[in-house]
Parts: structure tokens; C-alpha cells; sequence
């Protein structure tokens, strides 16, 4: 008998990452990027996060936000993501700032003692202001 | 198939309940085994910071299982319903003989942190199978001081 084949079994990760999770980066004001996050960031999904943390961090802008508001999963693999993009600010002498909500991202950030590296904040208006 | 020391719901201790899930043992399908871990947690009234540890502690011990595991083989995850705690065995069949869990990594120092105990179990493979290897994980249903 044939079975279904499981989701993504055919696919690369990769190529089934984008189903489960939506990045967007946003420059709201001059000097301010904003990188939104959706969906669960997990094994499946960790290298997408990763190529758009970078992407962000990467850029010229002096403030460097992630919008984790829509993240309702938040792996381990997702908190080396954020852990490397705050060392590679850190290099430019920039911070992370990270909007967090939700408890099902919060308590991995706080449980591991992650969020000693970022400033936090819990709306995009709040994380935004400021220069630097 | 190497049984789970003597988890079968026959022999489990008075007032727990067994619920076992087996997947193909790919990483697509750990989101299924979570929610099921989220949902047990719930049911048994753990607190909301406990029900997130829990479910971030299964999804952490199937996806080191599945790097591991053998192409087309079976992550069998057991969850043991207790008062007040749960107890979580979940292991797949490797794809090398030599293939062991590393616990010097992030990801095992996490679920260390998420559970109140976690062990992995290495077994040797019968014939020409690969060995089983299993990481066992408990948690309590909150009020932990930390």
C-alpha cells in the first residue's frame, strides 16, 4: 500500500522552510531595520532565520530590530540564530534589540538567560526609537 | 525493537497513563510530536511556563534523534502521564554503529536547562541493525524554584 508521503519528505528543509515561517525586513525610519518574523522557528526552519538575522545584521543601519511578535515557536536552533546575529552586531558595535510578546518566545529567552544579550522590548514603536 | 524498560501500559505505576506517538523519523514531523507534548502538559493542569519548557524540551530531544536516526526508520516518543510530572522516552534507531548523542553541544545544554532530568541511552544493535540510542526526559508540573 502506498502511504501518503510525510510533509516535506520530498523537499529539501529548505525548500519547506518558507511554508512554516515568513521573514520581511522593513527600514520603518532612517537608520532603523526591521526584520518581522512569523511561524514557528525550529530545526525545519533555522537556516532561513539564520540567512535573514544576517541579512539584517549585515546592513548599515545602526538600529536592528527583530519583530518576534508572530513566532508562536521558538527552538533551540532559533536561540543559537539569535545568540551568532547578537555577536555579529556586537562586532559593529551594534545591539540587537528583540520585540517580544509572547510567552512561547520569552520563556526560552529567559530560561537560557539568552535575553542578557539583547535589549528588549515588547512593541516595534518602542524598540524603533532612540538612535543607536 | 528494544522496549522502553518495561513502559507498557500494563505495567505502569497507579493513577499514569501512557500515550505513545511514532513517526517517520524526520524532522517534519517533530511539530506534530510537540503539540502533543504541549497538549499532555495541559491536560495534566502544568503550569503555562512549564507546558512551553516541556514541549521545547520534546522538540529538542526529536530533533537531536533524528540527526541521528537511520534513513526511512521510526522516532517512537512515550510519554508517561503522571500527577504532577511527565515523563518523556524517545528514541530512534541510528544510521551508523557508531552513532552517539553529543551532549557538549547548545542544544543539550537547553534541554538540560528546559527539563528536570534528561538522560541519553546508547544500545548496541541486534544483527545487522544500527543501535538504538534514546534520550530519556522528566518534568514537573511547575512551582520549581529557579
Amino acid at each position: 500500500m502506498a502511504e501518503p508521503a510525510p510533509l516535506g519528505s520530498e523537499a529539501p528543509a529548505a525548500e519547506a522552510a518558507g511554508d512554516f515561517l515568513d521573514t520581511a525586513i522593513t527600514r520603518p525610519r532612517p537608520g532603523a531595520a526591521v526584520l518581522g518574523v512569523q511561524g514557528e522557528v525550529d530545526t525545519l526552519t533555522a537556516t532561513l532565520f539564520a540567512d535573514a538575522v544576517a541579512e539584517l545584521v549585515d546592513g548599515p543601519e545602526p538600529t536592528l530590530v527583530v519583530d518576534l511578535t508572530g513566532v508562536t515557536f521558538l527552538a533551540s536552533s532559533g536561540l543559537a540564530v539569535l545568540i551568532q546575529g547578537a555577536h555579529r552586531a556586537e562586532k559593529r558595535n551594534a545591539r540587537l534589540r528583540l520585540v517580544v510578546t509572547t510567552r512561547a518566545v520569552r520563556r526560552p529567552l529567559e530560561i537560557t538567560g539568552t535575553d542578557q544579550l539583547f535589549d528588549m522590548h515588547s512593541d516595534v514603536h518602542d524598540a524603533i526609537g532612540g538612535d543607536d | 525493537m528494544s522496549d522502553l524498560d518495561g513502559l507498557s501500559p500494563a505495567e505502569t505505576l497507579d493513577g499514569a497513563s501512557t500515550v505513545e506517538v511514532r513517526t517517520s523519523a524526520s524532522a517534519a514531523l517533530i511539530p506534530t510530536i510537540r503539540a502533543v507534548a504541549s497538549d499532555l502538559a495541559a491536560r495534566a493542569d502544568f503550569d503555562l511556563d512549564a507546558i512551553s519548557d516541556l514541549r521545547m524540551a520534546v522538540d529538542e530531544a526529536c530533533a537531536t534523534l533524528v540527526d541521528v536516526a537511520a534513513p526511512s526508520s521510526t522516532l517512537q516518543c512515550t510519554f508517561l502521564v503522571q500527577s504532577e510530572r511527565i515523563e518523556v522516552h524517545a528514541q530512534v534507531r541510528a544510521g551508523h554503529p557508531d552513532a552517539v548523542v553529543s551532549t557538549d553541544t547548545f542544544g543539550w545544554r537547553v534541554l538540560q536547562t528546559l527539563a528536570d532530568d534528561v538522560t541519553v541511552h546508547h544500545e548496541p544493535g541486534a544483527g545487522g541493525d544500527g543501535p538504538t540510542v534514546g534520550i530519556r526526559l522528566d518534568k514537573r508540573s511547575g512551582d520549581l524554584p529557579r
